[in-house]
Formats: C-alpha cells, structure tokens, sequence
C-alpha cells in the first residue's frame, strides 16, 4: 500500500490484514499441534487393536473392536529380553530409582542456593560459576569415570558387607543410579533455587535470625514454605529427566534385575523373536510415559504464582 | 553509665570504610534516632548492633554487657524491617510467636503473650490471617507486635514508616511515640527523613559518610548545628544558607548580603559570636531558618535582637497555615517564613525581620560552625 492512501482505507486494510495475520497464524498452529499430535494418536489407536486390525487396517483408523488385552499384554506378560513377566517389575524399579534421585537432588539444590544467597560467603559466585559447569558437560564425557567410581564404591561396598555385614547399598545398582543422577542434577537444581532465592527477600532471614532460628530451622520454616513454585519446577525438570534418561541407566543397570523401565522397553521393541507385537509395543511405550504425564497434570496445579504475596511491602 | 553505648565502632566492608569510629550513647528509655541520606551507614550501624553485621572494631555495650560478638538472637533485641519481613507463610500469630516458639516457650504462654500484644496493637481480630491479607498499616502493626511480644532491652527500627503512605505515616508516628512513651522501651531508630528524626527522638545522630557529624537532643541539633551540612540537613523548609561577608558598622560586626541590582543589605550583629570576628571582611555562610526570617509584625515578641532590611519579593506560597516568601540574597534563593495572613505581594519591596539571635555562621572553608 503506498503513502497516499485516505486514513479510511488504511484502516480498513488494517483491519483486513489483522484478519489474514490471524488466519495464518492460528493455521499454522494448528498444522503443527496435528504434527505433534499425530504420533501420540496412532501410539493410542494401536495400542488398543488386536494384531488382525493392525496388520490389514489402516494405521489411522478407530480400533473397530477396542481391546485392553495389549495393555495387560505389556504390563505383565510380554517378554524383557529372556524373562517373560511384563515390563511391571521395571516400572517399578525407575520409580525406586527415580523418586529418591529426585527428592535428594531438589532438597541440595535448595540447600545450596539458600547457602549461595542468603549465608554468602567469599567466592559464592564463583562457585556458583563452577556448579554451572555442571550443566553443559556432555553426559557422554562422563560415563566412563562414572563407571570407574561407581566399580570402586562397589568394591568398597563389598569390603563393607563382609566387615560389618552390610553395603550399606553401595554397588547395588538402583543406588549407583541415584548416585549418578542426584550428582548429576545437582547443577541444575541449584541453579533454579539460587536464581528464586535472589529475589527473595533477606530481611525475612534476618529477622528470623533476631527471632533465634537457627541456619537449618530458617530453611525449614522460612524458606522451604516459601518455595513451592520453583519446587514444582524442579521436581518437573528432575523428575522427567531421570525417568527418561537411557545413557546412564543402559550404562550402569542396563542388565539384570535392576533395569529402569527406559532399558526394558527398549528391549520390549528390539526383541527378535517371533512377530513384532506392535500393539504391545505401543501400550508399554505409553505406559512408560505416564509418569511424567502425571508429575505434570498433577503438580502444575500447584504452580500458582503470588506466594510470596504479603510478605513484604504493601 | 548509659544504656547503650558505642565506642569506637568501626566496620570494613574489603578496602571501604562504611563506619568510621562511631561513638554514641543512650540512657535507658531513649529514643535515640540515626538520621542521615542515603548511604550514610545508618543502616549498616543498626544492623551492627542487632548482630546481623560484624563489626571490625570498637564495642558495643548494652546494659553494661558487651554484646559485640554474640548471635542476634543471644542479644535481647526486636527488630522492626523496613519492609516488615514478616513470614508470609505463617499467620499473624504465628509470626508474632515465631521467636518464642524457637526458644522453646510452652504453647500456652506464647498464646498468653499473643493476647497480650493484640490487645496493645489491637490487632485481636486479625490472628489468624495470613500477612497478604493484611493493608500496610496492619502489617506494620503486627511488625511491631512481633517486637513487642520479645520484651527486649532494646527495640531496634529500620526506616519503618517508608512504605506507609503520607496520612498513614504520621498516624503510625504518633503511634510509636505512644508506645514508647508507655511502655518505656530504648529505642534505635533509623530514618532518612528529619521529621521523623525531630519529632521521635530524645537523642539524634546526625550521620554522614559513616561518621557522626553532630549528636544530641533534638533541640540542640536544630537551634545549634555544629556545621554546615547538619543544619541543612535538618529542618523543612530547609535553613537558608547564604553566603555573606562581614563588615563593621560603628564599633560592631555586620553582616553584608549582596542583593540583586542595588546595595547590600548590611545587617549589625549586637551579640555576634567571639570568633567571627576573625572573619573581617572575610566570606561567610549566613545561616537563618525560614522562621526567623519574617514579617516585622510576626516577628518573635521576645526575641533580642532583629534587624529588618527590605527584600524583593520574587515568588509568594501560601500554604495555609503560613505563607512562604521567596527573595533573592547573595545570589540564592532565600525563604521567609510569614503569617498566614501576612500582606505580601510578588514583585514588591517588602521589608522583612532577621532574628539575629537565631542566626548561625558558618566557615565556607571548613564547613564548621563559627562560636
């Protein structure tokens, strides 16, 4: 449109190319929510058909008859490599795996940015800094140490149980995974805290200091209550890194009875026996995937901002 | 021996010094108020003596106890934040007993004592809310509930009037000068603004670059500033610091005002102060507060000795209860203050009353006051 056209007709052109902007706009979302969708629905039909309908039908269509026996097929029938009982005793383990990794790697992030920001000390941001390190190094680069460390402290923790009768855990591989994860996620866990607890105010600590609580009661009672949004976060962020982490867990329990689900269904799919049970297949992919389904549709709830709300200023 | 006492309290933060030998004291039940701009360490000094900041040397005493390297909470000190602090996730109540509970004190005595400081603060009604469901004046209130309930030695303030807004602000001033008047309590008060200072102190600490410039009662610090930079500090509208030079008419000392366009103004000092006259024909800062410096007709009945000259009026600010007047001498702007009926026109020569005994002179050299 050139410069002299009346307001009149810019505006109506405005109005025009507002709508023609909003057309393409939604438009491509919208391609693009069917792009992403597109697997996850083919994942849902096919779980839900029996072989028959997968190998004749059409990858798109409504399962004409839906059956829940792949589900039950997955959970705990089909075949982890030599073992045939279903991928539940997996589920089972990520979740002893993945729970403690996460509760401990979030509680040292908090702890370690409350220190970082309200207990300073000379050098904080320096070390900071070098926690920060903690986050770009590529997880690949590290396995190998790992598994050196991990072969020690299972050598120690031999040593352990014919001393005193007990590991003490070390050696077994759900703790090495716990181990490596909490070690691992403990960059990014004190990197959200310390970022939250920066904008939080200090004269709550002094004063809680004035009132006589001590360095560990402040954080129970100060700090922690008031941290239940970048809790959430970190929880989020752990929770789906470690449930679907590979690497480590193919490295370090990639074999035995110790396996996170993540290693079992890759097995589930890579069997080279018989017909490939795409139904099963499916059901136990979706199965696997839930979890972090569920942290989120259950913990986004409590992601409501204005806590902090009153606490200073008006 | 004083209550409080501070002695040569020095604190380093790395190479710069923020407290720079700091000597002050209190009797017990005093208001002692830090004043000063900001950045002036008042803040920091307060937070030396609450034990939230380490201090590099010098001592702090407090009912004959040094308390220099104990915990804040070993010091039988409350503190008030300026931003209230108070624990967003607890409700009033529990904020107000937080302290007790982590001494240990039974539940049915921290209730007995929630009761007692509701009533004071008549804060009763609002125990169970949380701080976000509070206004700004009740958070301040339950701020000092959660004082009060401590009955500590000493009461420490950090600026906690400067969130309230302006009606708010005096009522809560009024409020804490009840509350100490009744309950006796030593107070550490620290603020930026002078009113605040004048009005709530027994002792005032002028502060400055992280030294004392002057310390004493309210009084002493408006009528007698010992330099420059105290007595502008102090008092709205501000002292009108003009300079001047001094002459000699007869056998006494004058003071000579240069105007705008005509003669100086020479005004003849009867009782001038022993040292200016070293100062013949020297410059000098003429300091005279807008109240003395008035219509003849409101000048101070009592008052020994005024000297009235005429001055051109440049702008006139009624502001109800007086009227200001803005004229023009050795080169700044001076302010009158006159009745609020005062017949006064912009633009005019109108003869105004110096009050020569409340004049101050000071020494533009060193900034200190001419005795």
């Amino acid at each position: 449109m050139s410069a002299v056209t009346t307001p009149a007709r810019q505006a109506s052109g405005g109005v025009n190319v507002k709508v023609i902007n909003r057309i393409v706009i939604y438009g491509l979302l919208a391609l693009f929510a069917l792009f992403y969708l597109m697997p996850l629905f083919v994942m849902l039909v096919t779980s839900f058909k029996t072989m028959d309908e997968i190998q004749n039908g059409n990858m798109l269509a409504l399962p004409r008859a839906p059956t829940f026996d792949p589900w039950l097929k997955a959970w705990g029938e089909t075949c982890v490599g030599l073992t045939c009982a279903g991928i539940k005793g997996y589920f089972w383990n990520s979740i002893k795996m993945v729970v403690p990794a996460v509760l401990i790697s979030t509680m040292l992030g908090a702890l370690n940015g409350y220190v970082l920001t309200k207990w300073r000390f000379r050098g904080a941001t320096l070390v900071f800094g070098l926690m920060l390190f903690a986050c770009f190094i590529p997880f690949q680069s590290v396995l190998l140490p790992m598994a050196t460390i991990l072969g020690s402290l299972g050598r120690f923790g031999v040593t352990l149980q014919n001393a005193t009768g007990t590991s003490f855990g070390l050696g077994n591989p759900t703790v090495n995974l716990v181990f490596v994860h909490v070690v691992y996620g403990i960059g990014f866990t004190t990197l959200f805290f310390r970022n939250y607890y920066e904008a939080f105010p200090t004269e709550l600590v002094k004063a809680a200091q004035v009132d006589g609580a001590s360095f560990f009661q402040i954080f129970r009672r100060i700090m922690l209550p008031n941290s239940m949004p970048i809790f959430v976060v970190t929880v989020i962020y752990q929770f789906t890194n470690i449930w679907n982490d590979f690497l480590f867990a193919s490295a370090y329990a990639g074999t035995g009875d110790a396996m996170p689900m993540t290693v079992a269904l890759n097995n589930v799919v890579n069997t080279s026996t018989g017909v490939v049970e795409y139904n099963v297949n499916m059901a136990a992919a979706m199965i696997a995937a839930l979890p972090t389904l569920l942290v989120y549709v259950l913990a986004g709830r409590y992601f409501v901002r204005g806590l902090m709300a009153g606490a200073v200023k008006g | 021996m004083a209550f409080l006492e501070i002695d040569g309290l020095r604190k380093r933060f790395g190479q710069v010094e923020i407290l720079k030998g700091i000597d002050v004291e209190l009797e017990k039940g005093g208001f002692l108020v830090l004043v000063g701009p900001s950045g002036c360490g008042k803040s920091t000094l307060l937070n030396t003596i609450a034990g939230l900041e380490t201090i590099t040397s010098g001592e702090i005493r407090v009912d004959g106890r040094t308390i220099n390297d104990l915990h804040p909470s070993k010091r039988d000190i409350a503190m008030v934040f300026q931003s209230y602090a108070l624990y967003p996730n607890m409700t009033v109540a529990g904020n107000i007993s937080f302290g007790m509970e982590m001494r240990g004190v039974p539940a049915a005595e921290r209730q007995k004592a929630i009761d007692k400081v509701a009533k004071v603060l008549q804060i009763g009604h609002l125990l169970q809310r949380k701080p976000s469901q509070l206004s700004g004046g009740q958070r301040q209130r339950v701020a000092m509930g959660r004082a009060l309930v401590r009955d500590p030695k000493l009461f420490l303030f950090d600026e906690p009037l400067s969130n309230l807004d302006a009606k708010l602000r005096v009522d809560m001033r009024i409020e804490i000068k009840r509350l100490h008047a009744t309950t006796g309590t030593t107070i550490v008060y620290v603020t930026h603004d002078q009113i605040e200072a004048m009005t709530l102190a027994t002792k005032i600490a002028v502060m400055r670059d992280g030294e004392v410039q002057q310390f004493g009662t309210p009084a002493e610090i408006y009528n007698n500033p010992s330099n420059l930079f105290v007595a502008d500090f102090m008092g709205s509208p501000a002292m009108n610091l003009i300079p001047a030079t001094i002459g000699t008419s007869g056998n006494a000392l004058s003071v000579v005002l240069q105007r705008e366009a005509r003669e100086p103004i020479s005004l003849p000092m009867a009782n001038a102060p022993a040292g200016l006259s070293a100062f013949q024909g020297k410059p000098i800062i003429f300091g005279v507060r807008p109240e003395a410096l008035t219509d003849p007709e409101g000048a101070e009945r009592n008052a020994s000795h005024i000297a009235t000259a005429d001055c051109h009026i440049e702008v006139v600010e009624p502001a109800g209860s007086d009227t200001f007047a803005v004229t023009n001498l050795g080169g700044k702007g001076v302010v009158a203050r006159l009745r609020a009926d005062a017949n006064i026109q912009p633009g005019t020569n109108t003869p105004l009353a110096f009050n020569l005994t409340k004049a101050v002179f000071f020494d533009p050299a060193t900034e200190t006051r001419i005795r």
